[in-house]
């Protein structure tokens, strides 16, 4: 037996040697990076899990078999242990925790994907900035995130959190704001290191101005160490988000967030155990599941990592 | 007189994605007491063969030999301790960037007196050291010995490398591009010190080099290697009879000082000579 | 009026202790359509003297002209579609992630060029390369062919003159020689002015008719080519170089 014709002929188009379009090229790099990805196993299985968690997320409605908010009967259906009925058991307002957890998804996601949108260009712009120019630039933009980073990160959330009130948004900016300065000291390194190559020179001859060197040819070089580390920090990002919801600063109930069921369960830890046991089930899985992502990214797009 | 080195069919190869790639395929040579030159441009597979024969072939890579002999002993199977017993005391290997193979949080008199006592003789450890500096025509040795390698210039670190591989007085050196690194000057004078070693101590040399010019000037021997094989092999004082049309195109297109062809004849790769 | 007028050029690196005095006092000066060669070895400032000459270097004293005018700092876009300048490191020059397409289109877009299309591949033919390589990275190319793509780059903006520092000393042998060749050919077809910098006395005397050795920041002499190859030279340093780059001579004394 052949494999499928049009699958090889899809395959040796986007490894080609000669392509013909820009398309093609950028498609036949990113082909190459996927396939030196699947070769990780556990980097995929780390994939897998976090394209679960956004598919639970999109379909969280589906998927749930109540309504996450509104409990059932709260004399017959408190706090009652797994069972098939309540894959995770109820807690003690008689709302289905399964539902809750999936529900939950949407919320863990949110605070992922707002985190890495807000805290990923702030921290590569004020690296690769302070890197490329030197200078008094970099000693001012470098004391700012001094500053950042002398706080531990919770404890400064805590006091964004309130100082702005809490509830979800504001853990979310409080925890952007507090995860950038990694991400600078990070892109700021790397810069140190790609400004002097010779084909930054090489471009600067060309006449392009400083904004178009560090956008198009120095963050480029920087984007992948940050994302590997940006993926590797989501798991501490969601600790950090259901962290706060446990202490009651980050989503308010009835919202199902992670950290709050849990904070909401440790009342019954000893008689009920599912209910914060399953939620922190949901968190370690997903945290694994990013940190494995990370580990796998790792290995594909640094190039120190490669030479080994 | 037996030969201090006999390298029948060696073989590296490496694993890629279309399977096992060959990098030295099937090279022979003997190497008696005297300096034998391998030159091959980049991917001819002239540095695999000499860190095979030393045992240092990339973990990834496959080194095989019907015969790999050095002064009656088979290399092939050598234990790890064997091959300590043997590397540093009786066989050498000089890299091409001294930055590299030197400890830079060492001085150069202690990383030199360790090789001597590594290798027996602890109490003449430091006058062994110095007396090799000299030899190696550093003229204030009591300060290179106090020098860490970042302190040096590139030809004196070349130079104190050279003093260490060679304190413990190997019969055997391997030379990778000893002097690609530095500037044509100083090269000579490291050549200079090399020669008279292998002249005054009756040492075996291999010199792998892309200089052709440097290596047909400087060796007895030249083996001609590329893509993995030796193409030819030839005495240096008779490098201007090479037979085969590499070597012939190699030497044609080295721009001369003194010559004045334009365009520069261009050495036409023919897929007859992989085989 | 030479095309290039440097006149006592002073590069001083660092501050305080740590002061490296790169260039003392060099002159130079090229003609229009001239190949100058620039020869010492490392440490020299041969190198230093064109990253002065593009701005790349600090210039703590002295003058640059180009055709008569002294350049501005930092330069202008006029003359960087002037002056250009060939890497030594192929390997290194060429951004990793960019396709040679976006290499080469780049330039064009900043000096706003029309028929973008068009220049890229006709600049790869003229390299030798051919269209078949415009959206190749890199890392599919060989020595050779990165530096034909650094080539091709220097020369898509149609500059007047061409820095080259040290372009074949990353190359094989035979690599090389092409390379000269191209170069040697561009400058017939387009009247381009060259200044190579170079250890290799044999390259710079086969690509250069006039040729300036230095050494310490300094120059130690000028000379022409015909000077070189009659080795009428006046100074030792020249001389040592010269007999150095003949390869080994063996010590008569020591021949057994």
């Amino acid at each position: 037996m052949t494999a499928d014709p049009s699958r090889q002929g899809l395959s040796q188009w986007l490894l080609s040697e000669q392509p013909a379009s820009r398309n093609q090229a950028r498609l036949g790099q990113a082909w190459r990076i996927w396939l030196s990805f699947t070769s990780n196993r556990l980097g995929m299985v780390g994939l897998g899990i976090v394209l679960i968690l956004v598919l639970v997320a999109i379909f969280a409605d589906v998927i749930a078999p109540y309504n996450p908010l509104l409990g059932g009967d709260l004399r017959t259906e408190r706090l009652l242990p797994p069972s098939m009925d309540h894959w995770m058991g109820t807690d003690d307002l008689a709302r289905d925790i399964f539902s809750r957890v999936v529900h939950g998804a949407r919320l863990t996601l949110m605070v992922v994907a707002l985190v890495a949108i807000i805290a990923t260009p702030i921290g590569l712009l004020v690296g690769t900035t302070s890197g490329y120019f030197g200078g008094w630039i970099d000693t001012v933009l470098m004391r700012i995130t001094d500053i950042f980073l002398a706080f531990p990160r919770l404890i400064l959330a805590l006091a964004f959190v309130a100082a702005l009130g809490p509830g979800i948004e504001n853990a979310i900016i409080a925890i952007a704001i507090t995860s950038w300065p990694p991400y600078a000291r990070l892109a700021r390194a790397e810069t140190l290191s790609i400004r002097n190559a010779e084909h930054i020179d090489a471009i600067r001859l060309q006449g392009a101005s400083s904004g178009r060197i560090i956008w198009g040819h120095v963050v480029p070089l920087c984007m992948s160490s940050v994302i590997i580390r940006v993926t590797l920090d989501m798991a501490g990002i969601i600790l950090t988000a259901a962290g706060l919801g446990f202490l009651g600063l980050g989503a308010q109930p009835p919202q199902p967030e992670w950290g709050a069921m849990i904070a909401g369960g440790r009342r019954f830890l000893i008689d009920y155990w599912w209910v914060a046991t399953m939620p922190g089930i949901a968190i370690f899985v997903v945290s694994l599941g990013f940190n494995l992502l990370g580990d796998g990214l790792r290995d594909v797009l640094d190039p120190k990592a490669q030479q080994q | 007189m037996s030969p201090l080195l006999s390298v029948e069919n060696l073989r590296i190869a490496f694993p890629s994605r279309q399977g096992p790639v060959e990098v030295v395929r099937g090279v022979s040579f003997e190497l008696g007491r005297e300096r034998l030159g391998i030159v091959g441009e980049s991917g001819s597979g002239k540095s695999q063969t000499g860190r095979a024969i030393l045992g240092l072939t990339p973990v990834s890579g496959k080194a095989t030999a019907d015969l790999l002999e050095f002064d009656g002993i088979d290399l092939r199977d050598a234990t790890p301790a064997k091959w300590r017993s043997l590397r540093g005391a009786r066989m050498s290997m000089v890299m091409q960037d001294p930055k590299f193979s030197l400890n830079p949080v060492m001085t150069i008199g202690k990383q030199l007196m360790e090789a001597v006592k590594l290798h027996g003789g602890k109490s003449e450890a430091r006058d062994k050291s110095l007396a090799m500096l000299e030899a190696v025509q550093i003229r204030d040795p009591e300060r290179v010995m106090a020098a860490y390698p970042h302190e040096l210039s590139g030809g004196m670190g070349q130079r104190a490398m050279i003093a260490m591989m060679l304190v413990t007085e190997p019969d055997l050196l391997i030379a990778d591009e000893p002097t690609s690194a530095l500037d044509v000057t100083v090269q000579i004078e490291v050549l200079r010190i090399l020669d008279r070693l292998v002249s005054e101590r009756g040492m075996g040399l291999i010199f792998i080099s892309h200089d052709l010019e440097l290596v047909s000037t400087f060796c007895d021997r030249v083996l001609v290697m590329y893509a993995g094989r030796v193409v030819e092999e030839l005495d240096a004082a008779k490098m201007s009879e090479a037979q085969h049309p590499y070597t012939r195109g190699l030497i044609g297109c080295l721009p001369k000082i003194n010559g004045d062809v334009r365009p520069l004849p261009v050495l036409a790769r023919d897929a007859a000579w992989l085989e | 009026m030479a095309l290039i007028d440097i006149e006592d050029l002073e590069v001083v690196f660092g501050s305080g202790g740590r002061r490296v005095h790169a260039l003392r006092g060099v002159s130079l000066s090229v003609e229009e359509g001239e190949s100058f060669g620039i020869v010492g070895e490392s440490g020299s400032g041969k190198s230093t003297v064109l990253r002065a000459a593009c701005g790349l270097a600090p210039v703590t004293g002295g003058r640059i002209l180009i055709d008569g005018k002294q350049v501005t700092s930092p330069r202008d876009a006029a003359f960087y579609r002037r002056v250009q300048m060939v890497f030594q490191d192929p390997y290194a020059s060429l951004h990793p992630r960019h396709t040679i397409d976006r290499v080469l289109s780049e330039p064009l877009a900043i000096h706003g060029f029309d028929r973008r299309e068009a220049r890229v591949e006709q600049a790869l033919d003229e390299v030798g390369l051919g269209k078949g390589f415009r959206f190749r990275y890199p890392h599919q190319l060989s020595g050779g062919q990165r530096q034909r793509v650094a080539i091709a780059r220097a020369l898509i903006l149609e500059p007047k003159v061409i820095l080259l520092d040290e372009p074949t000393s990353a190359l094989d042998a035979s690599i090389q020689a092409e390379v000269l060749n191209l170069l040697d050919r561009l400058r017939d077809e387009r009247g381009l002015t060259y200044v190579l910098v170079s250890h290799d006395l044999a390259v710079v005397s086969h690509m250069c008719e006039r040729l300036m050795v230095m050494q310490n920041g300094q120059v130690v002499e000028q000379l022409t080519r015909e000077a070189l190859q009659a080795r009428a030279t006046t100074k030792d340093y020249t001389r040592n170089l010269l007999t150095a780059s003949e390869g080994f001579t063996r010590d008569p004394a020591l021949q057994t």
